[in-house]
């Protein structure tokens, strides 16, 4: 198990609100705003840069990386490793 | 000026949740009691609301949409040709937790809180909600924020509107409470949240039992007696013709007084309910005292004149006129 993939999942769900999901529901590679995965919108990728800050530090200061980094808890834990290393 | 000759206010539907069993639920007024529990009675909200933008609501907003649409579906109307909000206090289960985050975080600030926190937003969601683009409008005044909003409701009406939605909610939150220990507030029932909506209409339905005869906030009210007495007067009526007076008046005192006035006017004290025991006190529970009205008359079509007094602060003045509608 992926200590910090798992912690992703259950930031996700407390900081969105997302109130019937848990994260066993969240497959690592769901596409976070797409319809079939967790259906984000633009308000929750502002929480999610919120969330990348103060859970783990990373200020996320370029558009560009967000889009990529967002796109699912794989490549979330692959941005957060890759910033802290 | 409005012309009350000129138009008729119908009441086509009604909704509110509150401590009492009160949504989806006509005849309510047979049963209720005083507010003792903290918790208000809901409805299944994502029987309402799409469960995206559930998640994101507050207490008030989830009140607000459930009974917008309640009053939608009870009128058979798929959109309202305005939406009008009033609340005293507006979002403050948002505005506390952006505050608060603010205070503890450092750096970004999560932005739903921030978003949610302005008055406006529960006219907004509601009109998100059904896809309304029509005239969307706020009125916060305080303890006279709904006769506000119901004022801005007749008006269009006069100007040619066919339906409006029109509704007041607000919230309670903890810290209130420790404030008004602070500021040596005894109102004398608990403090405690509510929504109530209607759709006020030019058409009458084959259902409506009620109608807004005519509605005045008076801000500084100096003389609350003499300005009821001009009130009924315009309106070709005495105190002793009320029916019912549905009144808020805090604290023992203040209701002492005005219990002796109805007396004197010749009303039975026993047709003279302080709603506040019934709604709890928040900004705008005098649209529970209009829902409140229109119930009674609903289960008793005698009743030709129902008063809606809203002394909830000292230095405002809400009266509300209802009457019932020939079958």
């Amino acid at each position: 198990m992926d200590i910090l993939k798992e912690d992703l999942k259950r930031q996700i769900i407390e900081q969105l609100n997302l109130e019937d999901i848990t994260p066993e529901d969240i497959s690592d590679d769901n596409l976070l705003f797409n319809e079939e995965g967790l259906n984000l919108d633009s308000i929750d990728a502002l929480e999610l840069i919120v969330l990348l800050e103060k859970y783990h530090g990373i200020q996320v200061t370029n558009p560009d990386e967000g889009k990529v980094a967002f796109r699912s808890i794989n490549s979330m834990a692959e941005y957060i490793r890759k910033r802290k290393s | 000026m409005r012309d009350m000759d000129k138009n008729t206010y119908y009441i086509i539907a009604a909704s509110t949740i509150s401590h009492q069993d009160t949504f989806g639920k006509t005849g309510f007024s047979d049963s209720m009691s005083p507010v003792v529990s903290p918790a208000l009675i809901t409805p299944d909200y994502k029987a309402f609301i799409d469960a995206g933008l559930l998640r994101r609501m507050s207490k008030i907003l989830r009140m607000a949409v459930a009974c917008a649409k309640d009053c939608l579906a009870q009128a058979g109307l798929d959109q309202p040709d305005a939406i009008i909000t009033g609340t005293g206090l507006g979002c403050l289960q948002d505005t506390d937790k952006f505050l608060n985050t603010s205070l503890t975080v450092e750096g970004l600030l999560p932005p739903t809180a921030f978003i949610q926190s302005t008055h406006n937003t529960m006219a907004g969601q509601i009109s998100l909600s059904l896809g309304n683009h029509g005239y969307n409008m706020t009125h916060t005044q305080n303890t006279l924020s709904f006769e506000h909003a119901m004022v801005d409701a007749l008006l269009l009406l006069d100007e040619g509107e066919q339906h409006i939605l029109v509704g007041a909610a607000d919230e309670h939150i903890e810290i209130l409470s420790e404030i008004t220990t602070h500021l040596g507030y005894k109102p004398g029932f608990p403090l405690t949240s509510g929504a109530s909506f209607f759709i006020i209409s030019k058409e009458k339905r084959h259902d409506t039992v009620a109608r807004i005869a005519d509605c005045e906030p008076v801000a500084f009210a100096q003389d609350p007696v003499a300005k009821l007495t001009r009130f009924l007067d315009t309106n070709s009526l005495e105190i002793s013709d009320l029916n019912r007076v549905v009144y808020a008046v805090p604290g023992n005192a203040n209701a002492g007084k005005y219990k002796t006035i109805w007396r004197e006017a010749g009303l039975d004290p026993e047709k003279c309910i302080n709603y506040l025991s019934l709604s709890g006190v928040y900004p705008t529970a005098s649209a529970f005292a209009l829902n409140y009205a229109v119930d009674l008359i609903s289960q008793d079509r005698s009743l030709k004149n129902i008063l809606i007094f809203n002394a909830l602060r000292k230095e405002n003045l809400g009266l509300t006129l209802v009457q019932s509608v020939e079958a």
